[in-house]
């Protein structure tokens, strides 16, 4: 054996053994995880692959010498030796050439994989998964809430807040959003008396005309609509129960209730969107499935206490 | 045949040309695709809009925002269809970004408003609940350089022939022009838009700065960031 062969060897053990007595003494339990053994393992084998990799280089620094044949051509006295290729090497390099010439014209373009259309199976999937789980959704209030309450958590609550109340740092002046904790704001009332309305859905009488109550009457009628339409019923409302009704509960295909969130006109704002008084509220068609749409409506009927 | 090759300077060269030639091809085909033309729908910018978008360059808006939506359920549920090469037909440069400390902006301007940016720009964690992005109050008050995106837009018409005056095919077949007038004439159109964003935006201080003809960073920043669908 070779002195530097030797060395080789001490030189590995020595640092197997310096690293040893780092770690062994720490109480590292070696058969409890298999990740420490196999870490110890490869630690042994890149040391040893490294040093004798190394020695065999060092080696042949020290003892080479030219041979081989020399190719026929030679320019001004220089030469060059034959190197064939390794023979595996060879046979792998031109299988792969036809492996290639198959995989670039055939096989890629005949068969291609399609990040899109990985992308619509995944949908696809999500569908029918979607579909099979909450088929009977409906039939169970509390998951159907809970899941009105996931949708409005993340579709609604950066404009409506968390608990629903619009975000309204100081008074209605500063809603971000309709506060859907009680049916309507006064200045959603305000706003919509004296410009009228025409865009939930209402279309046979041309929506809510403008001018239906004026001066002090607007103040009063947005007090007490606001507030639930509790106490002392004002004479001005004798204006809007023609549409609204008596009791402020609206008229199928004409007006909205303007007591409770009525679901016909929720699922109207949901899929159009609405602007008003407060600000701009955009269309969730095309963003939320029909499920998601009705399950959001049931949650919003929810938070003003309304069946 | 490496050999005789080495001797032939001529057919060497020849070579080198087919293999460099080949490589070009392929990178350079792919762009007459219908896939990498401009989506039906993508229009260029108006003065205005070019206006917000420098003013989002200019306060990196793009270092935690992102605007490439990848075809994964999760991200389409969030921020709508996945993005195609081309809809950047007309950014230049393109605001890819490479991170989301924020969502991907995408496509905000179909489920964000003119009053909700307002109220957000203005004081995030008022808006958010948690928010970490930071307030843009000067935007309220700085005046957006018209004149720059005006300039920047009769450049790319000019140089790079992007369709501003001529009809552009719109998803349900009817066209759309977006003009470009002369700088005056676009001065008082950018105006005008502004007015309305104004106006929705619930912001006696900003309709005040708009009304003595001058248009305040925000409403240009949010006439951008409506555009983005
Ligand atoms: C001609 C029928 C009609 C009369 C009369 C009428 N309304 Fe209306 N009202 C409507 C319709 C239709 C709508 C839906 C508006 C829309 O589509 O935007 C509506 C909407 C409203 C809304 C807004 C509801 C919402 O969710 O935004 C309020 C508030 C309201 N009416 C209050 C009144 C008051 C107060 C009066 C009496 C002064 C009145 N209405 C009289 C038809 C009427
Ligand atoms: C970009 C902000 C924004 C988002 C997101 C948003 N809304 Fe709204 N919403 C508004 C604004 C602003 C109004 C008030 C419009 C007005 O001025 O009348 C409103 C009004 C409403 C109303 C009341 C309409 C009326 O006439 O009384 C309902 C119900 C509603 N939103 C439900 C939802 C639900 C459910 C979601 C989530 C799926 C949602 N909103 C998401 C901004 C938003
Ligand atoms: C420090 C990182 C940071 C910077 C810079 C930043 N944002 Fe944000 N942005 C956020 C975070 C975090 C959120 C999510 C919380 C929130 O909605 O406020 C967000 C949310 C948003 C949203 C709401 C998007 C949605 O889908 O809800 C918009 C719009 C927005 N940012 C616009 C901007 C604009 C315009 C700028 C440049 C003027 C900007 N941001 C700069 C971090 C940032």
């Amino acid at each position: 054996m070779n002195k530097i062969v030797i060395f080789g060897i001490v030189f590995t053990l020595a640092l197997l053994g310096v690293v040893f007595g780092i770690v062994g003494g720490k109480d590292v339990d070696m058969s409890g995880d298999m990740v420490n053994f196999y870490s110890a393992v490869a630690a042994v084998l890149i040391v040893s692959i490294t040093v004798f990799v190394v020695i065999k280089y060092v080696n042949q620094m020290q003892n080479d010498t030219a041979s081989g044949e020399l190719a026929e051509h030679n320019w001004d006295g220089i030469g060059e030796y034959k190197n064939e290729l390794p023979t595996g090497w060879a046979i792998m390099f031109i299988i792969l050439i036809g492996w290639y010439i198959y995989y670039g014209l055939v096989k890629y373009p005949f068969n291609a994989y399609s990040q899109i259309g990985e992308y619509n199976e995944e949908v696809a999937e999500y569908n029918k998964k979607f579909a099979d789980t909450f088929a009977n959704i409906k039939n169970d209030p509390a998951k159907f809430l809970a899941m009105g309450k996931s949708v409005f958590n993340v579709n609604c609550a950066p404009c409506h807040g968390n608990t629903g109340d619009g975000l309204a740092t100081a008074g209605e002046e500063t809603l971000k959003a309709a506060n859907l904790t009680h049916r309507l704001d006064a200045i959603t009332v305000k706003n919509v008396i004296e410009n009228g309305s025409n865009q939930l859905g209402y279309e046979a009488m041309g929506g809510m005309p403008a001018g239906m109550a004026a001066g002090d009457d607007v103040h009063t009628l947005a007090v007490y609509i606001a507030g639930g339409m509790s106490g002392e019923k004002p004479a001005a409302y004798a204006a809007c129960a023609s549409c609204h009704g008596e009791d402020g509960m609206g008229m199928e295909g004409v007006a909205p209730s303007i007591k409770t969130f009525d679901a016909n006109m929720v699922a109207y704002v949901l899929s159009h969107g609405k602007k008003g008084a407060i600000g701009k509220m955009p269309s969730f068609a095309g963003i939320l499935n029909d499920t998601q749409l009705e399950a959001a409506a049931a949650y919003v009927q929810s938070l003003s206490g309304a069946k | 045949m490496f050999s005789w090759l080495e001797k032939n300077p001529f057919f060497f060269a020849v070579g080198v040309f087919l293999v460099i030639a080949f490589a070009g091809l392929v990178e350079i085909l792919p762009n007459f695709a219908q896939a990498s033309r401009p989506v039906v729908g993508t229009k260029p910018y108006t003065v205005l809009e070019l206006a917000g978008r420098h003013v989002y360059i200019k306060d990196s808006c793009n270092a935690c925002h992102s605007q490439l939506i990848r075809p994964f359920k999760a991200e389409t549920d969030r921020y709508g269809s996945y993005s195609l090469s081309g809809e950047y037909a007309y950014d230049r440069p393109f605001l890819w970004g490479s991170k989301r400390t924020g969502p991907d902006l995408m496509r905000v301007g179909n489920y964000r408003t003119t009053d909700w940016h307002a109220n957000h720009m203005w004081e995030p964690a008022k808006t958010v609940a948690g928010s970490i992005m930071p307030a843009y109050k000067h935007m309220y008050t700085n005046v957006a350089d018209i004149d720059t995106a005006w300039a920047e837009a009769e450049t790319v018409r000019k140089v790079f022939n992007v369709p501003y005056n001529t009809e552009i095919p719109l998803q349900d077949g009817t066209t759309a022009v977006v003009e470009l007038k002369d700088l005056a004439a676009e001065k008082t159109k950018a105006l005008e838009e502004a007015a309305v964003i104004a106006k929705d935006m619930k912001r006696k201080d900003i309709e005040a700065i708009v009304s003595e003809g001058k248009i305040p960073e925000i409403v240009a920043l949010i006439a951008y960031l409506n555009s983005l669908k």
